[in-house]
């Protein structure tokens, strides 16, 4: 079962169009909200004018931001619904609640806010510079988490600081030093399925929330903590989710659906975003500025790395706090680099406020690093693949953090450099002139991960059984489109040698009855739902085995559990089905021994440690998944165009579980990672209003659009993980956007340091203008 | 969502379409004929249009037509741009409107939609213009039928109350040696930088652009510049470029610059070609 390409157990209701999501729950007499939202990016709210469109038929409520506590996960910075100010184009400054939509959208557009503009900051650079306009003037006010490090009179949320080794014995030692600056702006996560929820407060006061979210278990937590509810009558169901990448990690529309639900006496309201609004309202993908610094011996061995990365959090902190941590906790790339000093800012401007992205601050990070590596292999003349085996990152070195690395705990980025050098025909040429405007090049890159949790973040399993001696598979995992529940129901029927039709999946989540999964972010479902679920089949196992061997006659110790059955280890002819013990064994005579089964089981993080605030010294995760990435382009020297050709992964994914599954969640990832290189940012006006906010303006890659996808598995287990499997999730994008830049600026011989590679970029790069328009 | 209430209409007739734009006018509404609607979905929901009644003209027998009959070819305003690329009766139109939007938009986008249209590139009218083509338009008094370029300029210049009902096409431009070209900013999907159709007729050149103004547009003095076959076309083009109407466009699909350049590429890339053909 184990490495089997299962068809995914929702497949067929998703093909059919039959899966539900969360807009699909309709019910009769349910109110609808229109979130009204600013034009500007960061601008005084004088006055709020509602009578007009309080008074449009079935308009029930309008709620404004007076008088709401301040939200933020890892920093209270931000008010559900903006007061006083707005900090970015799109914020929400009030929710209209009517009978229907149309009458909530035609009452929006009747509110009138007053605004005076402020002057507003556009970068992390911008937000640093001396006598910026401050986006949060009450910074030193806000309540923080224990490890937010917030700095009052200025722009910066949260500074995460590296510092390893000894930086000056590092430039001593440095034969070679490169330096680099590296830009690009926030841009969208573009999900299938907009976010969109519904709340409902009930006459005992339970408040029964449905929710798009990654986070499910999350928000029951927030709304108690945020708005003083027990959080015991909470209720969070999620469905199936179509798409999150991140996008669904925060906290926001669920807040609006409560406060909206108890503004109309508790009747269910569903807030949804449009796709504009989903697109700039709701929580971004995060842009970054870095400069990245070097030196190495002349043979190629590197010894000091400088790394500034000024992420673009947006107007407010959230999740954006987390991102620039996880960016740190990695920032060297996966080499072996003794002396390290790294300052990773999490930035206030004037943009929609950031959210993890998929692969967690590192396709961002390892952007700058894997150029900065192709630059220094340049300056050195050495091989650009040979330089990354030289320096590789290996079982007994440290991570930034100072983890001692062993072999399990990393997989093995030798064996993924040396498989891609041979799949993508490295040494065969780098780059090639096809003709007099046609040149083919090759870029590489490399990535790892770790996911940067809560020290304590658990999962939690239930298995049931019917009467048929089938099990039910209850895990607080949400499945967010990654196939994560259907590889669970692989690690049970493994373990149980039960077959995989006779297992089923309870797909979506109810927080009241499903055991929690931490959240369902950072390629962490497979590890620990797995861990949760194989403890769940043990105790089943267990259970099952106690019964049978007062049914056999026999000694636990003596029986085996399989095939449907317990049966004696040594004579597998003498069993009992378990179908008959399930639900208790009943003797021939009416005397019934045992009772319904349930088999529980959980998984928490071991060992996990906050980061040193002045030194990061902490260990941030359980393990690294390591990875080595190339891109092929074709590209024309006359249009300063190109054609993305092959993009290659090979990634030490520990145990492959499931071969289709793992492979469409690399090509996926990586798709993800070309897209987002080449083509996807937010356009900004010079007040910082987005001008792209729409899918006819903002184009993401299109079917028919993709290159040739090479994707290799190597396998070193996790030997702490389910059949030593590693999270595969995101690992497919890290190097993509790396490696995408680093063959374009092979082929147009300019270094390109920015995102997205729009021709015009290349354009205004190689030609040295500075035309401002994009 | 369309933010306002509308009310649908469905004409099955020219006359019974104009009688009912006069009658919701006179009602005091903002009557709008419309084919596919795309265009109305993608710019309400922005409140960038703006319609309380729809006439659908879909059902006009007249706006469905494609037909060639004597030398002529007649193209229904209401043809989606999918069928008539898969029909096929004009080469360069079938480049032009395969290149618009996506398939999936494309078989509810009409003819006449895109060349009527509020967005502003209007490619489909590029071929038109080209071939030197009539319309039919009906309005109040009738039928009347023009000269394109005398309904076209920037934008199809209708009367209140009237509606383009019919492309008409001597059939002798149909098969012309012609060539089209559409630069986007990235991919395979969007708008365009720049599109540039040609046909070559009587060994001139007739040119039409898209994306480089806010306007699709056919300049007489771009195209002399163009035909002065003494000079080497490298310099014809650069000329060309000087006598491009303003302003050009400097937006979030690319800078005036990178306009120019890729449409300085665009024009020898087809143009050369074409000459030589």
């Amino acid at each position: 079962m184990i490495g089997k390409s299962v068809i995914r157990k929702e497949a067929w209701d998703k093909v059919t169009g039959r899966a539900k999501y969360t807009h699909d729950y309709f019910e009769v007499g349910m109110l609808h909200a229109k979130l009204v939202t600013s034009p500007y990016a960061h601008a005084r709210i004088r006055e709020i004018h509602t009578e007009k469109a309080g008074s449009v038929p079935g308009v029930r409520a309008i709620v404004t931001g007076e008088g709401l506590p301040l939200t933020g996960e890892d920093l209270r910075d931000r008010p559900p619904i903006a007061f006083d100010k707005v900090r970015y184009h799109g914020e929400v400054v009030a929710v209209v609640v009517a009978d229907t939509l149309v009458q909530a959208e035609k009452a929006a557009n009747l509110i009138h806010v007053a605004y005076e503009p402020l002057p507003s900051v556009g970068s992390p650079r911008e937000a640093l510079q001396e006598g910026a306009p401050l986006i949060h003037e009450n910074l030193a006010n806000y309540q923080k988490g224990k490890y937010s490090y917030p700095e009052p009179g200025t722009n910066i949320a949260h500074r995460t600081k590296i510092r390893k080794g000894n930086m000056e014995k590092g430039w001593a030692e440095s034969d070679v030093v490169i330096e680099a600056s590296f830009a690009f702006a926030p841009s969208d996560h573009a999900a299938l399925e907009i976010r969109c929820a519904t709340a409902e407060i009930r006459q005992d006061g339970t408040i029964v929330i449905i929710a798009s979210s990654q986070a499910p278990f999350m928000i029951k937590r927030l709304i108690g903590e945020y708005f003083g509810e027990d959080v015991g009558k909470v209720i969070v169901h999620t469905p199936l989710v179509g798409g999150a990448y991140g996008g669904k990690a925060p906290v926001q529309l669920e807040l609006l659906a409560y406060l909206a639900s108890k503004a109309v006496g508790g009747r269910k309201v569903s807030v949804w975003n449009t796709r504009e609004q989903d697109m700039i309202t709701s929580p971004v993908h995060i842009g970054m500025e870095a400069t990245v610094k070097i030196g190495c011996t002349a043979d190629g061995y590197i010894k000091a790395a400088e790394i500034l990365f000024l992420f673009d959090g947006g107007a407010y902190s959230d999740k954006a706090i987390d991102v620039t941590r996880a960016a740190a906790v990695d920032c060297t790339g996966p080499y072996h680099i003794e002396n390290v000093w790294c300052d990773s800012l999490c930035v206030y401007t004037n943009h929609p406020y950031a959210s993890p992205f998929r692969s967690f601050g590192h396709c961002e990070q390892a952007f700058a690093i894997e150029r900065t590596i192709d630059l220094l292999a340049e300056k050195l003349n050495i091989d650009k693949l040979e330089l990354r085996m030289k320096n590789a990152i290996r079982p007994g070195h440290t991570t930034p953090t100072q983890v001692v690395l062993n072999r399990s705990n990393v997989g093995n980025l030798p064996a993924c450099i040396a498989r891609l050098r041979e799949l993508i025909q490295w040494d065969e040429w780098q780059r090639i002139e096809i003709n007099s405007r046609t040149v083919r090049a090759k870029g590489v890159s490399c990535g790892w991960k770790t996911s940067t949790i809560d020290t304590d973040a658990s999962s939690g399993a239930i298995l049931t059984f019917n009467p048929d001696g089938s099990v039910n598979l209850i895990s607080g995992v949400v499945e967010i489109g990654t196939g994560t529940k259907t590889v669970l129901a692989q690690i049970l029927s493994e373990k149980l040698k039960m077959d995989i039709d006779d297992i089923h999946v309870k797909m979506d989540i109810d927080t009241q009855t499903t055991p929690e999964h931490w959240k369902t972010v950072s390629s962490r479902g497979t590890f620990m739902a797995g861990r949760a679920v194989l403890s769940a089949a043990d105790d089943a196992i267990r259970q099952l085995k106690a019964i049978a061997a007062c049914v056999l006659r026999a000694s636990a110790e003596d029986l085996e559990v399989g095939y449907g059955k317990v049966f004696l280890r040594d004579d597998p002819s003498i069993y009992v089905p378990i179908k008959d013990i399930v639900y208790g064994y009943k003797y021939p005579n009416g005397n019934a021994i045992g009772g319904q089964l349930i088999g529980r089981g959980h998984y928490i993080l071991r060992h996990l440690t906050p980061l040193d605030k002045e030194t990061g010294a902490g260990k941030p995760g359980p393990e690294w998944t390591v990875c080595a990435h190339a891109v092929e382009i074709e590209f024309d020297k006359r249009d300063y165009t190109y054609q993305i050709i092959k993009a290659a992964s090979v990634i030490d994914i520990g145990k492959v579980l499931n071969r289709r599954a793992a492979l469409g969640q690399v090509m996926g990832a990586m798709s993800m990672g070309l897209s987002f290189a080449s083509r996807e940012t937010f356009l900004f006006d010079r007040y910082e209003r987005i001008l792209n906010a729409q899918l006819r303006t903002y184009r993401p890659i299109r079917f028919g659009e993709h290159p040739e996808y090479m994707v290799e598995f190597i396998e070193t287990p996790q030997i702490d993980a389910p059949y030593g499997a590693r999270g595969v999730g995101e690992h497919g994008l890290i190097g993509m956007p790396a490696a995408l830049a680093n063959a374009l600026s092979v082929a147009a011989e300019v270094p390109l340091n920015e995102l997205p590679l729009f021709p015009e970029l290349i354009w205004r790069t190689k030609e040295g203008k500075q035309y401002g328009s994009i | 969502m369309v933010p306002f209430d509308f009310t649908y209409h469905r004409p099955s007739s020219i006359e019974e379409a104009v009688r009912l734009f006069e009658r919701l006018h006179k009602q005091g509404k903002t009557p709008l004929y419309y084919g596919g609607g795309t265009e109305i979905i993608t710019l309400s929901r922005l409140n960038l249009a703006f319609a309380d009644a729809v006439i659908d003209i879909k059902h006009i027998p007249e706006c469905c037509v494609l037909r060639i009959e004597q030398n002529e070819l007649t193209l229904g305003a209401a043809l989606s741009l999918t069928s008539i690329e898969e029909a096929n009766p004009f080469p360069l139109l079938t480049k032009t409107a395969s290149e618009v939007a996506d398939r999936t938009a494309r078989n509810q986008i009409t003819l006449g939609g895109n060349v009527c249209g509020q967005i502003f590139y209007r490619e489909t009218v590029l071929p038109l213009l080209l071939a030197d083509c009539h319309v039919v338009i009906a309005g109040k008094d009738g039928l009347k039928q023009r000269s394109i370029h005398e309904v076209f300029q920037q934008r199809m210049r209708l009367e209140h109350g009237e509606f383009l009902v019919q492309v008409k096409i001597d059939l002798s431009y149909v098969s012309l040696p012609h060539a089209h070209t559409k630069r986007r900013k990235q991919g395979k999907v969007g708008y365009p930088l720049v599109t540039v159709a040609a046909i070559k007729k009587d060994e001139r050149l007739h040119v039409a652009f898209s994306g480089v103004c806010p306007f699709p547009f056919r300049s007489k003095t771009v195209e002399e510049q163009l035909n002065a076959r003494h000079l080497p076309i490298e310099t014809r083009i650069s000329r060309a470029l000087q006598y491009l109407p303003k302003p050009i466009l400097n937006d979030t699909e690319g800078s005036v610059e990178y306009r120019l350049f890729v449409l300085m590429n665009a024009l020898s890339d087809i143009l050369i070609p074409l000459e030589e053909g």
